[in-house]
C-alpha cells in the first residue's frame, strides 16, 4: 500500500503543473506526507462509521439531541462555555428561515413567544417539518447539487419543459421523508428498479440534468461527455469523492485510479435518456392540452405545408442530415439496424431524438443555396423559399405556443437491452485513444466489495448494483456526506469544510466522533432526513444565540467549535421569496411548471436557432409572484434579481452557496422595480394592519419583516427620516405638480398622500438593512 | 449627478480608511474563501486590490472576440496557392489528420475576389477587407498558427473563453477579476460589451465565475445611458430622496452592528451601499461619449451608419480602460440589414463575399481607430488588445460561396503593451488550413495575455472542492516567442 503511495506523489510531480500543485501540497502537507506511518491505514473517512462513546461534559443539563456533547465537549475543553440560548423571536426567526427559507409571520412569532407548554420548541420544530414549504427549502439543496435546470444548456439552450417533475418529485421526497437511501436509489436506478412507474421513473432526471447541445455532431463525443457529467455528479453529491480527477491521470492526493473511474463509468455505458415517454394526464396536463390546442388550430394551415414540402425531400433529406456527423457517428448510422451493436444503438437512439423535420429543412438551404450541389434545382430554391415563408409566418404565433409544462416526462433508459458497450480506460481522458477495457467496479480503495449485477430483460441491472453499494450498510462515505450537508446548511460551515470532498485535499473535518455520531444515528433512523434536521434544529447547539462574545472572538476566531451560533446572509431565494412574503405577494402554490416571471428586455436574447425567444413572460400575474425555486432556470439566462445574490450556478453540481457583498447586490435591492413594488404593498398592507397611527405602524413593520419591535434609537432615527423626507418630496414638486410613490392597498386609507410616500421609502429602506438580509 | 459631488470625497474616505475593507494578505493571484464565519472577522473584500506574481506589462485587457468566426485566409492569411487551385478539389496530403464533418470528401477549394497588400515595415499582408487596420500593421503581433478543438461555436467559445468544451468553468475575464481584485472601485472590474441590441445568444456562460464565487464574473453593460441592471433608481424616487434613504439605512445598520464591533462583513455590506450609489454616477459617465471630440468619434467611425454600433462599442471599451477596468470582453454583433442566422455574425456558410464584407467594414475603421485612439493618448502601452475568434474557416467552399469552420490553423493577433510589434508567429500549410508551425491554442493565449498582466498561470490556483484549479485546466503555455 505504500508503495502505491509513493507512485502517485511521484506521478504528481511529473505533471506539467508541478508549480500549482507544489502550492496545494504545502497546503495540505500533513495530509499528503506518505512517509508517515499511519499512510497505510486507509483515509479516514474510507473507514467504516462506528458509533462513538459520548463524552463527558461538566454541564450535563446543556444538552437537547443525542449530538449536543459532542458540541459541548470540545467546547468545554477550550474552556470555555456555549453560549446563552437565543430569544424566542429570533429563534422563530432563524428556524423559520432554514427549514422554509421564508420569514415568519407576526403572528407565529407571537404564538411561539406566548407559548409556555415545556414543549414549545418541538411543537414548532414538528410544524415547520410538517408543512410542504419545509420540502421547497429543503429540494433546493439537493437541486444545486443536482445542477438542475429547465434547459439544457449551450448555445441553443433548448428548453426541457418536462423537468419540473423531477424538481416535483424532489419536494416531495422531502416532504414525504422518503429514506434518503430510497431516494438516492431511485435516482441512480429508477428505470431498472419501477419499470413503469412514472413517480419512480421522473427520479433519474436526476442522471438526466446533464448539459447538452443538440447540434452535436460527434455522437461518440456527446456520450462520453455525458457519461463525465454524471459520474462527476454522482461522485461529488453523493460519495463526496471528486473522481473526476482520476479521468484523466491517477487522482493526485487519494487513491483513486484511472481504470476506479472508468469502472465508475461503466455502471452507466448502456444509459440512454428518453426525453418524451407521455406523462400520466392530470390538471396540468389538461391545461397544457387546452393551450396546445389553440396553437395548433391557429397554425395548422401552415404546420400541415411545411410537412407537405419535407416529406417531398424526406428521404434525401435525412440522407444529407445524417451525412453531417462525424466518422465515427456515421459508422454507427449508417450500419443496417440488425447489425447494431449497443453502441450503435445509443447513437441511433440518440439521432431519432434530435431529428425533426426542423433539422431536416437545413437540407434544403444547402440544396437551394449551394448552385453546384447535385440536388439544386428551380424547384428545390422554390421550396426553400416556400419552407422559409412558412417558419417567418409561424413565428407570429409564438405567443400562443404553451409554455407551461408538457405532457411528456423524461427518464434514464437503456432501450431494452441488457448488453453494454464496453469501456475503456482513456489514455489523458481522451475518448479517441482507449486503452485497457475495464468492468463496473468499486473504487478498490474505498471497499473490495464487488458489485452484484443482475441484467433484467430490459437493462444491464449495472446502476442498481452502484445504487445498492451507494446505500449500503458498509459504504463509509454516503451517510457522511449527507449529515455533513444538513450541519453544513444550519451552521453555515460543514464539519468538512469541503462539503463535496471527502477526500485527502479536502477539509479535516473539526469533529469526526459528531460526523460519525450523526451518521451512524441517521443510518440507524432508517436515513430519515426529517429526524435528522428534527435533531438539529431541537439541539442546544442550534439554539444558542449569535451574539458577539469577546472571549469566543479570540479563543475561536473562526468559529469551529460552534460556541456562538454563526449569523449568515439569506440565500438568494430567501431573500426574495421573504420580501414577497412581507408584502403579502407570495403565491404558495406547490409545484407543478416551471415559471416566466418578467426580465429586462434586452436580456431575452436572440433565440436559438430556430429563433425560438429565450424567455416568455408568463401571462398570469400569479405566476409572477411564486416562490424562486419555480422559476424557469434557464441555463444562459440566470433570473438577474437571484443571479446577483450567489444563487447556484447549474452548469456543474453546485455544492455550497457563497456568500459575497457587492455594489451590483445593493443596487439591485435598492433600485429593483420589483423590490420597489414590493415594498409599495408592504407599506399598504402594515397602514391597513396597524392604522393610521404611525407609531403603530413602524411597530408593525418591525414585526413582519423581523419578528421584534423597534428599539427607542431605531423609532426616532425612523420619524426624524419621516419628518425630514416628506419635506424633501414636497420639494420636487415642479409648478405644484408632481409624482409620488403611494402604498399599495385597496382597503386602507391614508389621509396625507405625501407622509404616505415618505412610508413607502422608509419600507423601502427598511428592507435593504441587514437586518433583513441576515438571519442572526 | 452632480449632487453627489459633495458627498463623494468624504465617502470615499469613509469606504477606505479602517471601516471594514481590509486589503489581506493572501498569496498572490487569490486565495479568498467566502466561508461566513460567526463573527466574520476574516471576511475581506473579494474585489481588493492584489498584487500580480511580477511586474505586469499591461493594465488592462480587450478581448475582442469575433462572433461566428470571420475568414482569416480572407483578411491575412494570404496564399497565393489557394488561387492558383481554386476550384480544384483540396489534395489528400493536405486533410491528413483532420476529421471533417462531411461524408463524400469537402467542396472544392474556394478563393475570393480579394486583392493583397503588404503594409508596413513589418510588410504584413493584408486584404482590402481591413484597409484602417491595414495602416495599423506594425502595431501588431499576429498568431498565425491557432489552433482548438470543436466543430460547432458553442463549444469552441466556451473553449476560447472558459477553455473547456462543457460549461461550468470560470471565463478568462473571471480569472483576472478573482486575481488581481478591482483597480477603480466605482466600476466593475470586468465589463462585458456587445454590438447590437441585445445580449448574445447564450453568452453568459461565456463571462462567467464559473465555479468562482459570482462576484467575479463578466458585468453585461447594455448599451444605452444606463449600462448596468439596476443602474438608476426607481421612476418615481428623486436622488435627493434616495440619498436620504440611505443616510438612514447607513443609521439603522449602525445602530443594530453596535453590538458586533468585530463583524466587518456587515461593515462590508453597509459600504456596499455608498460604492453603489456612487456607481449610479460612474457608471453612466464612464460609457457617455458627449464629451468625446468629433475627431475621436470620426477615429472610431461614429459618423457613420456601417460602424457606428461597433466604434460606440469601442470607443466605449477605451473609456473602461481609461478607467481602469481590469478585462473589457467584447463580442461583435449582427449588421442590420444583413440579415439572421449565419449572417448575424462572421459564420459564412455561404454568400461570404456578402456576409465578411458587411462584418469587415463594421469592425476595420473601429478597431483601427482604437488602435490610434489609445496610441496617441499614450495608453497602448498600458493595454493589450487580442484579436480572436472561436475558430477560423478553411480553404475549401461550402454551398459553393462559402466557407466550412476551421479549427486547425487561423489566424489572430495582439496589440499593446509587453509584446513585439510587426511580427508574425506560426503559420498554416500552403493552402492555409493546417497549422505546421509553432502550434496556439486558446490555453496558451490565455497562459500569454495572464502573463502580460503580472501572472503566472500556474499560480493562479483556486482551491475547488479539495482540487487546485487553474485558468489553463491542466495545459497552456507562455508564447514567449511574441513578448518584448
Amino acid at each position: 500500500m505504500t508503495k502505491t503511495l509513493k507512485r502517485s506523489v511521484i506521478a504528481m510531480m511529473l505533471s506539467a503543473s508541478a508549480a500549482a500543485l507544489a502550492i496545494a501540497e504545502e497546503q495540505k502537507a500533513p495530509a499528503a506526507a506518505p512517509e508517515s506511518p499511519r499512510a497505510s491505514k486507509p483515509h479516514w473517512a474510507w473507514q467504516p462509521v462506528y458509533q462513538p462513546f459520548a463524552p463527558n461534559v461538566q454541564n450535563k443539563n446543556w444538552a437537547h439531541s443525542s449530538f449536543d456533547p459532542f458540541v459541548l465537549s470540545k467546547i468545554e475543553a477550550r474552556g470555555l462555555a456555549p453560549a446563552p440560548e437565543s430569544d424566542r423571536a429570533t429563534f422563530i426567526r432563524r428556524a423559520t428561515l432554514d427549514a422554509w427559507g421564508l420569514i415568519p409571520t407576526p403572528e407565529e412569532v407571537a404564538a411561539f413567544e406566548s407559548d409556555v407548554s415545556p414543549d414549545a420548541y418541538e411543537k414548532l420544530v414538528d410544524r415547520l417539518l410538517a408543512s410542504p414549504r419545509y420540502g421547497e427549502r429543503q429540494a433546493r439543496f439537493w437541486l444545486d447539487l443536482a445542477r438542475y435546470a429547465d434547459s439544457a444548456g449551450f448555445q441553443n439552450d433548448n428548453a426541457r419543459p418536462n423537468m419540473f417533475r423531477y424538481r416535483d418529485y424532489v419536494i416531495k421526497s422531502f416532504n414525504d421523508d422518503k429514506p434518503y437511501s430510497q431516494f438516492i436509489r431511485e435516482q441512480i436506478a429508477g428505470d431498472e428498479i419501477a419499470p413503469g412507474d412514472q413517480e419512480v421513473l421522473v427520479a433519474t432526471g436526476f442522471l438526466a440534468g446533464y448539459p447538452d447541445n443538440s447540434n452535436s455532431r460527434d455522437l461518440v463525443q456527446r456520450k462520453y461527455q455525458i457519461t463525465t457529467d454524471i459520474v462527476d455528479t454522482v461522485g461529488q453529491a453523493i460519495l463526496g469523492a471528486t473522481v473526476g480527477c482520476a479521468r484523466c491521470h491517477n487522482h493526485k492526493t487519494d487513491k483513486f485510479t484511472q481504470k476506479d473511474y472508468y469502472s465508475l463509468q461503466a455502471f452507466f455505458a448502456n444509459t440512454a435518456f428518453d426525453e418524451k415517454a407521455p406523462a400520466k394526464k392530470g390538471e396540468a396536463e389538461a391545461d397544457f392540452q387546452k393551450d396546445q390546442a389553440v396553437y395548433n388550430e391557429a397554425t395548422k394551415a401552415i404546420r400541415a405545408r411545411q410537412k407537405e414540402i419535407i416529406d417531398s425531400v424526406r428521404e434525401a433529406a435525412l440522407k444529407y442530415h445524417k451525412e453531417r456527423y462525424l466518422t465515427d457517428s456515421r459508422e454507427a448510422i449508417f450500419k443496417p439496424k440488425e447489425q447494431w451493436n449497443a453502441l450503435d444503438r445509443w447513437v441511433n437512439h440518440r439521432l431519432v431524438a434530435v431529428t425533426d423535420d426542423n433539422a431536416l429543412a437545413g437540407f434544403l438551404r444547402y440544396a437551394a443555396d449551394d448552385k453546384s450541389a447535385p440536388e439544386h434545382s428551380a424547384e428545390i430554391v422554390k421550396k426553400a423559399e416556400e419552407y422559409q415563408k412558412l417558419t417567418q409566418e409561424l413565428r407570429k404565433f409564438v405567443n400562443l405556443r404553451p409554455t407551461k409544462g408538457s405532457l411528456n416526462f423524461t427518464a434514464a433508459t437503456e432501450l431494452g437491452h441488457s448488453d453494454s458497450p464496453p469501456t475503456h480506460i482513456l489514455f489523458v481522458g481522451n475518448h479517441e485513444k482507449p486503452l485497457d477495457e475495464v468492468q463496473p467496479a468499486f473504487p478498490e480503495g474505498i471497499t473490495s466489495e464487488l458489485p452484484d449485477i443482475k441484467p433484467t430483460a430490459t437493462s444491464s441491472g449495472r446502476r442498481t448494483a452502484l445504487a445498492d453499494w451507494l446505500v449500503g450498510e458498509k459504504n463509509p462515505l454516503t451517510a457522511r456526506v449527507f449529515v455533513n450537508r444538513a450541519w453544513n446548511q444550519y451552521f453555515g460551515k460543514g464539519i468538512v469544510g469541503t462539503v463535496s470532498d471527502f477526500g485527502k485535499a479536502g477539509d479535516k473535518p473539526t469533529n469526526q466522533e459528531l460526523l460519525d455520531h450523526l451518521a451512524f444515528t441517521f443510518v440507524k433512523d432508517g436515513w430519515s432526513v426529517k429526524k435528522l434536521h428534527r435533531s438539529i434544529l431541537l439541539s442546544a447547539t442550534y439554539r444558542q444565540s449569535s451574539d458577539y462574545r469577546e472571549a469566543v472572538a479570540k479563543a475561536d476566531p473562526e468559529n469551529k467549535l460552534l460556541a456562538v451560533f454563526p449569523r449568515k446572509r439569506l440565500e438568494a431565494e430567501e431573500i426574495r421569496d421573504s420580501i414577497l412574503v412581507a408584502s403579502g405577494r407570495l403565491n404558495e402554490r406547490v409545484g407543478g411548471p416551471s415559471v416566466f416571471p418578467p426580465i429586462p428586455a434586452n436580456l431575452t436574447g436572440g433565440g436559438n436557432f430556430n429563433q425560438d425567444p429565450a424567455w416568455i413572460t408568463s401571462k398570469d400575474p400569479q405566476d409572477h409572484t411564486r416562490r424562486s425555486l419555480y422559476i424557469f432556470t434557464r441555463r444562459s439566462l440566470p433570473y438577474p434579481l437571484l443571479e446577483t445574490f450567489d444563487m447556484a450556478n447549474p452548469q456543474q453540481i453546485h455544492s455550497k452557496r457563497d456568500v459575497t457583498t457587492t455594489p451590483l447586490q445593493a443596487l439591485t435591492l435598492y433600485n429593483s422595480d420589483l423590490v420597489f413594488q414590493w415594498s409599495q404593498a408592504l407599506a399598504g398592507r402594515v397602514i391597513e394592519e396597524a392604522g393610521e397611527n404611525e407609531a403603530a405602524q413602524l411597530e408593525r413593520l418591525y414585526l413582519v419583516l423581523f419578528g421584534r419591535k423597534p428599539t427607542e434609537p431605531e423609532v426616532s432615527a425612523l420619524h426624524a427620516f419621516l419628518e425630514q423626507h416628506q419635506k424633501t418630496i414636497v420639494a420636487k414638486a415642479e409648478n405644484g405638480k408632481f409624482s409620488i410613490a403611494v402604498p399599495v392597498t385597496t382597503k386602507a386609507h391614508f389621509t396625507d398622500p405625501l407622509r404616505a410616500s415618505a412610508f413607502v421609502d422608509l419600507v423601502h429602506t427598511v428592507v435593504n438593512s441587514n437586518d433583513f438580509v441576515y438571519r442572526f | 449627478m452632480l449632487i453627489k459631488t459633495s458627498r463623494r470625497e468624504w465617502l470615499r474616505s469613509a469606504a477606505y480608511g479602517v471601516g471594514g475593507f481590509a486589503v489581506s494578505g493572501m498569496m498572490p493571484g487569490g486565495g479568498w474563501f467566502g466561508a461566513p464565519d460567526a463573527n466574520a472577522a476574516a471576511f475581506v473584500d473579494p474585489l481588493a486590490p492584489k498584487q500580480p506574481h511580477f511586474p505586469a506589462k499591461v493594465k488592462s485587457v480587450i478581448w475582442l472576440h469575433l462572433d461566428g468566426a470571420p475568414s482569416t485566409l480572407d483578411l491575412y492569411d494570404y496564399k497565393p496557392e489557394l488561387e492558383r487551385l481554386a476550384g480544384q478539389d483540396i489534395p489528400a496530403s493536405f486533410l491528413e489528420g483532420v476529421k471533417t464533418s462531411t461524408q463524400g470528401g469537402v467542396g472544392k477549394l474556394f478563393a475570393t475576389k480579394r486583392t493583397w497588400k503588404q503594409y508596413g515595415q513589418s510588410g504584413a499582408w493584408f486584404s482590402d477587407l481591413l484597409p484602417n487596420l491595414a495602416q495599423q500593421a506594425d502595431r501588431l503581433t499576429f498568431v498565425k498558427s491557432s489552433v482548438t478543438v470543436g466543430a460547432t461555436h458553442d463549444i469552441s467559445i466556451l473553449k476560447l473563453n472558459t477553455g473547456d468544451l462543457s460549461p461550468g468553468r470560470p471565463s478568462l475575464g473571471a480569472w483576472v477579476a478573482y486575481a488581481l481584485g478591482s483597480a477603480n472601485p466605482d466600476l466593475p472590474p470586468y465589463v462585458v460589451l456587445y454590438g447590437g441590441q441585445r445580449e448574445p445568444r447564450a453568452g453568459s456562460v461565456n463571462w462567467s465565475s464559473g465555479f468562482l464565487p459570482a462576484v467575479y464574473q463578466g458585468t453585461a453593460f447594455r448599451p444605452g445611458p444606463q449600462p448596468i441592471l439596476h443602474q438608476a433608481p426607481p421612476e418615481l424616487i428623486g436622488l435627493k430622496q434616495q440619498r436620504e434613504s440611505l443616510d438612514l439605512l447607513h443609521q439603522l445598520n449602525e445602530i443594530r452592528s453596535a453590538t458586533r464591533p468585530d463583524d466587518s462583513e456587515l461593515a462590508a455590506r453597509t459600504n456596499s451601499y455608498d460604492l453603489a450609489y456612487r456607481m449610479e454616477a460612474t457608471a453612466p459617465e464612464a460609457v457617455d461619449l458627449s464629451k468625446e471630440t468629433e475627431a475621436t468619434k470620426a477615429l472610431y467611425g461614429l459618423d457613420d451608419e456601417a460602424t457606428r454600433d461597433m466604434g460606440t462599442v469601442l470607443l466605449r471599451a477605451r473609456r473602461l480602460v481609461e478607467r481602469n477596468v481590469r478585462f473589457v470582453h467584447v463580442v461583435s454583433g449582427p449588421i442590420s440589414g444583413l440579415g439572421q442566422a449565419d449572417d448575424a455574425s462572421w459564420d459564412a456558410h455561404r454568400q461570404l463575399e456578402r456576409n465578411h464584407s458587411a462584418h469587415a467594414r463594421a469592425i476595420d475603421k473601429p478597431v483601427a481607430g482604437l488602435l490610434a485612439d489609445l496610441q496617441s493618448r499614450g495608453l497602448l502601452d498600458d493595454t493589450l488588445i487580442v484579436w480572436t475568434s472561436e475558430f477560423g474557416r478553411t480553404p475549401y467552399g461550402q454551398s459553393g460561396d462559402g466557407r466550412d469552420h476551421n479549427p486547425w490553423g487561423y489566424t489572430q493577433w495582439l496589440a499593446g503593451g509587453g509584446l513585439k510589434h510587426g511580427v508574425t508567429y506560426g503559420r498554416t500549410d500552403d493552402l492555409g488550413l493546417k497549422t505546421i508551425e509553432n502550434p496556439v491554442d486558446t490555453y496558451d493565449l490565455h497562459a500569454t495575455v495572464l502573463q502580460l498582466l503580472g501572472l503566472d498561470h500556474l499560480k493562479t490556483i483556486y482551491l475547488r472542492a479539495g482540487r487546485a484549479e487553474r485558468p489553463t485546466v491542466v495545459y497552456g503555455k507562455v508564447v514567449n516567442d511574441i513578448l518584448a
